[in-house]
């Protein structure tokens, strides 16, 4: 019995002590990304972005006087977590504008959600469609995939000369549409495509797939697929040794793609990144050592966007005219900011009229930013 | 097109290599105990993170000759999974021999997940890179590319295939297996002991399929927790192929299932002028093997066992 009441007693206080209630005139926002699981390191940096803009808001004073509370929630990357996370979000009627989430599979069932409670909403996610499902409560300041699929095929075939490519992806929704976007622009700019290759998201060996790509001697390989398959398809590709240019997609802008296909072999591998380098400006710098003195750890590769959407989402709260989601949702679309990254606007689909796109190549074993 | 052929064979040969020796640790457990090892999956992953352990640890002690550090570490690696492997067996499987067979095989579904798990809350979720054994240079031959890594890989699978075969087939330890196999009732009254054949058995398969896992990880070059997953269930299919239970139809399956994957990738968009595209490879595969159950239901060196035998087999 009277163990019973202890574990209870303990149980309430913990309970307490982790769903600390806002103060009455603070402004509730809501984050969410995975920060567990295999991509806890791109939704972390959102999350730790988000939080850093925040911080120095509240450092000044806060929106109208009031302090910014940030409240992230785990997501894992998947799309059943996501619907509770965007439920609890909604039932919570302190929170007043979401930033989530970080995948484009996990925000389509959630949009309802979200849409139904009357949440403003800003989204990282780049999927083309989530902009056109007809949802009224959403922003998008990231440049999306079409933007994406589009920049590369420019490139090669403007810049570089390249006018034959194969197409390889892995028949998930991202990939073979991304894959399809470079393939209008590539054939826009005067390209011929002579071969779709389909894979399954699972695959480790490609090494019958390139033999026969090598039949079809590309100059230009464009593969719409994640990690580790860009990884694992680019090393087996060098071993055979088919030199075509490579290109790949956001995914594949990590340390890991490097090491695991082997500085040699990764060597002038073109990737697609929404975001600047960290050393790029002197604000992006700046925001780097700041985000090294509030975490200890120098910023994750989506952690400048996390802080561009806290503003983005702080710019509506501030012209809001009551602070409650009608408030924030009436100024939401016809909001114009200087971001760390750039001029934000927004069209009628919610999407950022201005949103860039970076291109990499892998130089000596780094990725370094092509100048346009 | 002949050295297009080629090649493609090359790709079959070593993919199909490690499905081999996969399969024989399924097709072993089966042909001793009717039972399907679901967990098998799980020490062809371990087989990689352990010889990563093993391996920097001997560096991080000093190290000898890097050639001898990773011989050590392989050899570790063969010994310290067909140990978990009859400890698996011992604690996990053999209290349930008495409540039939669907008990074990959920015991061995449970086991993979148990273990998947604990090596993904461990080391983490994500792949990591993991460095060549052999390092990779190709070889150009007839017209085709080999690489260092394939060649290395399909020597020391038809080592192990053939070295298993002379164990089984030559050894006193051999024997039990194969008394086991056929009937317990019988051989433990001719004074084998049985337990002890189930508990080489279960030595042999993790072991083999750890081998596995490190070819694997060293041609690819990366591992990762979930590994086992798809590729079990492949090696699964190319023991069934084979027919179950017989050594060398594990071995036959691997072979025939990589070279109908790689040659469905190869072909099929050719034969079909290119209405069949290479995302229809595992449709091919997986048909090929209808195919052949609806002819074979044994699998093509499986023995065919008739209800009659099942049960006395069974009877444990």
């Amino acid at each position: 019995m009277n163990r019973t009441r202890v574990l209870l007693s303990a149980a309430a206080l913990l309970f307490a002590s982790s769903v600390m209630p806002a103060m009455a005139d603070d402004i509730v926002l809501g984050g969410s990304a995975p920060m567990s699981g295999a991509q806890a390191e791109f939704g972390q940096s959102q999350i730790d972005g988000a939080q850093l803009y925040f911080d120095q808001l509240n450092e000044k004073g806060g929106i109208k006087g009031n302090k910014v509370v940030f409240r992230p929630l785990d997501d894992r990357a998947d799309p059943r977590q996501g619907t509770l996370v965007a439920q609890q979000f909604c039932d919570d009627s302190a929170v007043i504008g979401v930033i989530g989430h970080m995948n484009s599979g996990v925000t389509m069932p959630a949009l309802d959600i979200y849409s139904e409670c009357g949440m403003p909403q800003v989204v990282p996610a780049t999927n083309p469609e989530l902009m056109r499902m007809g949802f009224k409560t959403v922003v998008r300041p990231v440049a999306n995939d079409f933007i994406q699929g589009a920049l590369p095929a420019k490139y090669v075939t403007e810049k570089l000369g390249l006018k034959n490519a194969v197409l390889v992806h892995d028949k998930t929704v991202f990939g073979q549409g991304i894959a399809g976007v470079f393939q209008d622009n590539f054939e826009k700019g005067g390209g011929k495509v002579s071969g779709t290759f389909g894979t399954n998201p699972e695959d480790v060996d490609f090494s019958a797939l390139i033999a026969s790509i090598k039949l079809e001697n590309p100059d230009v390989v464009y593969m719409g697929a994640g990690m580790p398959q860009l990884a694992l398809f680019l090393k087996q590709m060098r071993e055979q040794g088919l030199k075509a240019q490579f290109i790949g997609p956001d995914i594949g802008f990590t340390v890991d793609f490097i090491t695991q296909v082997g500085a040699a072999s990764a060597e002038g591998a073109l990737m697609t990144f929404q975001l600047p380098p960290y050393d790029s400006s002197p604000e992006l710098k700046d925001f780097s050592d700041r985000h090294q003195a509030r975490f200890g750890r120098a910023p994750g590769p989506y952690a400048s966007l996390g802080f561009a959407n806290a503003q983005v989402m702080a710019a509506a709260v501030e012209k809001a005219e009551t602070l409650d989601r009608e408030g924030v949702l009436a100024q939401l679309h016809g909001v114009t900011v200087e971001t760390l990254l750039g001029p934000v606007a927004f069209d009628e689909n919610g999407e950022n009229t201005t949103a860039p796109m970076y291109l990499y190549i892998v130089k000596d074993g780094k990725f370094e930013l092509i100048k346009q | 097109m002949f050295d297009y052929f080629l090649q493609q064979l090359i790709f079959a040969l070593a993919i199909g290599a490690i499905y081999g020796l996969i399969a024989l640790g399924y097709t072993m457990v089966y042909g001793v105990m009717r039972l399907i090892n679901f967990a098998h999956g799980e020490f062809f992953m371990l087989g990689p993170y352990v010889y990563t352990f093993i391996f920097s640890g001997l560096i991080g002690l000093g190290g000898l000759a890097p050639v001898l550090d990773s011989v050590i570490a392989i050899v570790a690696s063969f010994v310290i999974v067909g140990l978990l492997g009859v400890a698996i067996e011992r604690f996990a499987y053999r209290p349930l021999r008495a409540y039939g067979r669907l008990a074990p095989m959920l015991s061995a579904l449970g086991m993979s997940i148990v273990l998947q798990s604990a090596v993904r809350v461990t080391v983490g979720p994500q792949p990591v890179h993991f460095p060549a054994i052999v390092p990779s240079a190709p070889i150009e031959s007839l017209g085709g590319m080999v690489t260092t890594v394939q060649v290395g890989i399909l020597a020391a699978a038809v080592l192990l295939m053939v070295g298993l075969t002379l164990f089984v087939n030559g050894t006193r330890l051999g024997i039990w297996i194969r008394a086991a196999s056929e009937s317990w009732t019988t051989s433990s009254l001719l004074g084998i002991r049985v337990n002890r054949a189930v508990s080489l058995v279960f030595f042999i398969g993790p072991g083999l399929g750890a081998m596995a896992g490190i070819m694997y990880a060293s041609y690819y070059g990366i591992m990762q927790p979930t590994m086992g997953s798809v590729i079990g269930l492949k090696a699964f299919t190319a023991a069934i192929l084979g027919g179950i239970g017989s050594i060398p139809g594990a071995m036959l399956g691997g072979f025939l299932l990589g070279a109908i994957e790689v040659f469905g990738t190869a072909f099929l968009p050719i034969l079909s002028f290119g209405y069949i595209g290479t995302e229809y490879r595992d449709v091919f595969a997986f048909a090929v093997l209808i195919l052949v159950l609806l002819f074979k239901p044994a699998g093509l060196l499986g023995e065919t066992v008739s209800e009659e035998t099942t049960v006395a087999k069974k009877d444990y």
